[in-house]
């Protein structure tokens, strides 16, 4: 009877895993196979055509990368901030720093759909910039700040003592300890963490959708003021909503192709950061 | 005292042994661990397994009870009989078995749970006795692992609030109440104080009355004290390897090996 | 990390400027939608709040049917993706070995970091079919339904779900386990009584987070949910409801309205207090789930 019952778990258990298992392969390879159908170099490097629902997403990519250009430029500094002030600076109020570890929690969860309602208000309407894509790269900056934080917090608190016991030893003050030993090692923290935020943010799209991407009529921005771009994710949300067309629904799994070949570009980019700081963890 | 208890004269013909091993042998992948081991484990008496660390007691241990089939690299081959009958193989259910040799380790496990709880934590999956009996077995058991008058009176308190010699008598009691045959007791007292230690060495040497005990000790007072025969282990060609055995003061007074010979002199006597 | 100084110096000071900054975005966000709705409460029908029509030419303003969309699509989510990813849990703590349990882990991070939108293109050109078919019975109009969201959202949450519950199954002393197997208790006995007794809080907390992120997610719901407005149900605790379409609080936020209300105070009004809703709502359920377990970045 109990020897049944072991039987039952494990093989409810493994039907779980089986089921969960066969959706990961069968939604990576719908993408592949539809998806690698379409892609080639022209696909990659062609302008939109159509309504854009054909040819290819080169200034889509082109503005994803522009977003995600300019939420790196903000969220690291805002983050390495974050994360010295919890590790360093709050160290003797550990309330604070807790409080500052929730409020970073709380960050992270909240919808990003409000982000993007909240840069309607301030960049759109306020600062009269229309659609821009700065107001983008911040948005997706400060959408991304907790996990950015985090990721260099947990890296800042994991360094040996003895680092800081050495140059503070030497004589240097503590802004000298903090840029030239706490920063410089904790380097690989902060790439690793703004390596996976940037993977999240170039796949948003509820950011961009009221005060940053347009669908078509948009290259290279000049300027900030009603500078929109076109991005991959606004791409394809919107060409989905009308895609009984079989050669837009090509168009739009080779889209999805390259979207997820850039986000997991980023992602994969971070492993070996991450492999070295799991060894050198080891080791210490 | 205790002395004179260990060096009882042995009865002239070897009992039936309960447990024993022929040809075990344990390897991880291409490495072996241990090689051709043959234990005698028998009623009435306390069998000590000696060795420096790492030569593979407890995984020698953990072959006895089956333990050894959780950790999936680990290949153990030749065969252990207990009654005479072996305990691999597709038919026999190694929870059952596990169930009748107990077994103690070195850090004392205590689940969450009262003191009662934790007693019973065995016996209440695996045997099949009715609610009513348990009070009655719970004091049997805490009886026999001489700690019955030390929590009679706290049997719902959480098991966490006692010192370290009292939890781990608690994982004596629970495995006690199960009522099992063997006791494998990985070096139990390694973590304890000496207050604690010579309390659980004087238990065994009653338990022995009605267990049979294999006992993984590295420390030779304590097999001095507690074991009626002694293996030692040793390290040979790679794996470790029976390198004597025999009662333990022929093992003490008059070592064969140059291995033994020279772990006596090093380790405090 | 203790490091002695004095309070005046630049990297402090730019630091603690810089958090300043982001916490008031923050903050500030709040305040914005706070003070949007502002009008809303203002207006006499603003008991229309807890209405359930939504006819916003003619100034009324229900709630209630988008706040019924949300449950119901988490709800949804929730019934098929807790089960099983707590089941899957299982299977990779207790039963799968250290090597098989690290690749299905791996495998399972890289569906979570599939963008919402490429699971609203699934949803649209893969599930839809499916979910006509499924409900053939109930004669749907077409595959847009609050059912196909929730499923969808289903997909999105089950590696949350999993591999929070993996963590909490896994954080369980191995002491435990081996005791408890040498005692004879089986393989099931030893994962039900042992750890998820001790990985009960962790277990909770998995859902709960889940439950959060399935509340938050417009764009891939945005795609399959039909965006019908005034949808409510007769019977509220039915399955016949979930195979029409629907709104629910992020999509109606996500949708045109948005743009165009914003020159009407009391339109505007009621969006923002949606917002506020969505927030308040996610904000109760994270903080709950992040209670019953220890701060977890992304780890780096």
């Amino acid at each position: 009877m109990r020897r049944g019952l072991d039987r039952v778990f494990v093989f409810l258990a493994g039907a779980c895993a089986a089921a969960v298992c066969a959706l990961l392969l069968g939604i990576a390879g719908a993408i592949v196979w539809r998806g690698l159908a379409v892609l080639d170099w022209r696909f990659v490097t062609r302008l939109a055509a159509g309504s854009g629902g054909s040819g290819g997403v080169f200034y889509e990519i082109l503005g994803t990368l522009i977003l995600v250009a300019a939420a790196l430029l903000v969220s690291a500094p805002l983050a390495t901030g974050v994360a010295l002030t919890e590790a360093v600076y709050l160290d003797s109020r550990p309330r604070a720093g807790r409080w500052l570890l929730s409020a970073l929690y709380a960050a992270n969860s909240i919808p990003s759909v409000l982000l993007g309602i909240a840069g309607l208000i301030v960049f759109s309407r306020w600062l009269g910039w229309g659609k821009s894509w700065l107001a983008g790269g911040i948005l997706l900056g400060l959408m991304i700040l907790p996990t950015v934080s985090v990721a260099l917090i947990e890296r800042l608190r994991s360094l040996p003592r003895k680092y800081v016991e050495a140059a503070t030893g030497l004589g240097l003050s503590r802004s000298q300890v903090v840029r030239s030993v706490l920063l410089r090692q904790s380097l690989s923290g902060l790439v690793s963490g703004l390596l996976l935020g940037l993977a999240r943010a170039a796949g948003e799209t509820a950011p961009i959708l009221f005060a940053a991407a347009v669908f078509s009529g948009a290259g290279l921005p000049a300027g900030i003021r009603d500078s929109p771009v076109v991005a991959l994710p606004y791409h394809i949300f919107v060409l989905a909503q009308d895609s009984l067309d079989p050669a837009v629904q090509d168009h739009l799994w080779g889209a999805a192709a390259v979207l997820l070949g850039l986000v997991f570009a980023l992602s994969l980019l971070a492993l070996p950061v991450r492999l070295r700081i799991h060894e050198e963890a080891k080791h210490a | 005292m205790l002395d004179a208890l260990s060096t009882e004269a042995l009865a002239p013909e070897p009992a039936e042994p309960i447990l024993e091993t022929r040809g075990l042998t344990v390897a991880a992948g291409r490495r072996t661990l241990l090689r051709s081991i043959g234990l005698r484990i028998e009623p009435g008496r306390v069998l000590g397994i000696l060795g420096a660390s790492g030569v593979g007691k407890t995984t020698l241990l953990r072959c006895l009870n089956r333990l050894t089939d959780l950790t999936p690299q680990l290949a153990v081959s030749g065969e252990v009989l207990l009654h005479g009958r072996p305990i691999h193989g597709r038919d026999v259910d190694a929870d059952a078995l596990r169930a009748r040799i107990g077994m103690l380790f070195q850090q004392p496990v205590v689940f969450p749970g009262s003191i009662a709880d934790n007693v019973m934590f065995g016996v209440r999956h695996t045997g099949r006795l009715p609610r009513r009996a348990w009070p009655e077995r719970i004091e049997r058991a805490l009886r026999e692992a001489a700690l019955w008058e030390e929590v009679r009176h706290r049997l719902r308190e959480p098991a966490a609030s006692l010192s370290a010699g009292q939890q781990q008598r608690l994982c004596l009691a629970r495995t006690l109440a199960g009522e099992p045959e063997v006791l494998l007791l990985d070096e139990p007292t390694s973590a304890l104080d000496a207050g604690s230690t010579a309390a659980i060495e004087e238990l065994i040497l009653r338990l022995r009355e009605r267990h049979a005990i294999v006992l993984v000790t590295h420390g030779l007072r304590q097999a001095r004290r507690v074991a009626d025969s002694l293996v030692y282990l040793a390290p040979r060609d790679g794996a470790g390897e029976v390198v004597e055995s025999g009662p333990c003061q022929d093992l003490f007074t008059r070592p064969r090996s140059p291995e033994l010979a020279r772990y006596l002199s090093r380790e405090p006597a | 990390m203790r490091v002695g100084g004095r309070p005046l110096e630049l990297t402090r000071i730019v630091s603690l400027g810089f958090t300043a900054l982001a916490a008031a975005a923050f903050l500030g966000m709040l305040a914005l939608f706070a003070a949007g709705s502002a009008p809303l409460w203002r207006q006499p029908g603003a008991a229309g709040f807890f209405g359930i029509r939504w006819f916003f030419r003619v100034h009324q303003f229900g709630f209630l049917p988008m706040i019924y969309g949300t449950l119901a699509v988490s709800a949804v989510a929730l019934a098929v993706a807790a089960p099983l990813g707590i089941g899957t849990a299982f299977f990779t703590a207790e039963v799968l070995p250290r090597r098989a349990r690290l690749a299905v882990k791996a495998g399972v991070e890289l569906l979570a970091g599939i963008p919402s939108v490429v699971y609203g293109l699934l949803g649209v050109l893969l599930l839809r079919d499916f979910v006509v078919r499924l409900i053939a019975r109930w004669e749907p109009l077409s595959g847009d339904t609050l059912l196909t969201g929730g499923l969808l959202l289903a997909v999105m949450i089950l590696p949350t779900v999993m591999t929070l519950a993996d963590d909490a199954l896994s954080g369980v002393p191995a002491g435990q386990r081996l005791a408890a197997r040498a005692l004879g208790l089986t393989r099931a006995e030893t994962a039900l009584r042992v750890a998820t007794r001790q990985a009960f809080p962790g277990l909770v907390s998995a859902v709960l987070l889940g439950l959060g992120r399935a509340l938050g997610e417009t764009i891939a719901v945005f795609l399959v949910i039909g965006r019908q407005d005034n949808q409510w149900p007769q019977r509220l605790l039915a399955f016949e409801p979930l195979t029409t379409a629907g709104q629910t609080l992020t999509t109606k936020l996500g949708g045109s309205e948005t743009f165009i209300s914003y020159g009407d105070p009391v339109h505007w009004g009621a969006l923002m207090g949606l917002a506020l809703v969505l927030f308040a709502v996610v904000a109760a359920v994270s903080l709950a789930g992040a209670r019953l377990t220890t701060w977890r970045g992304r780890r780096a």
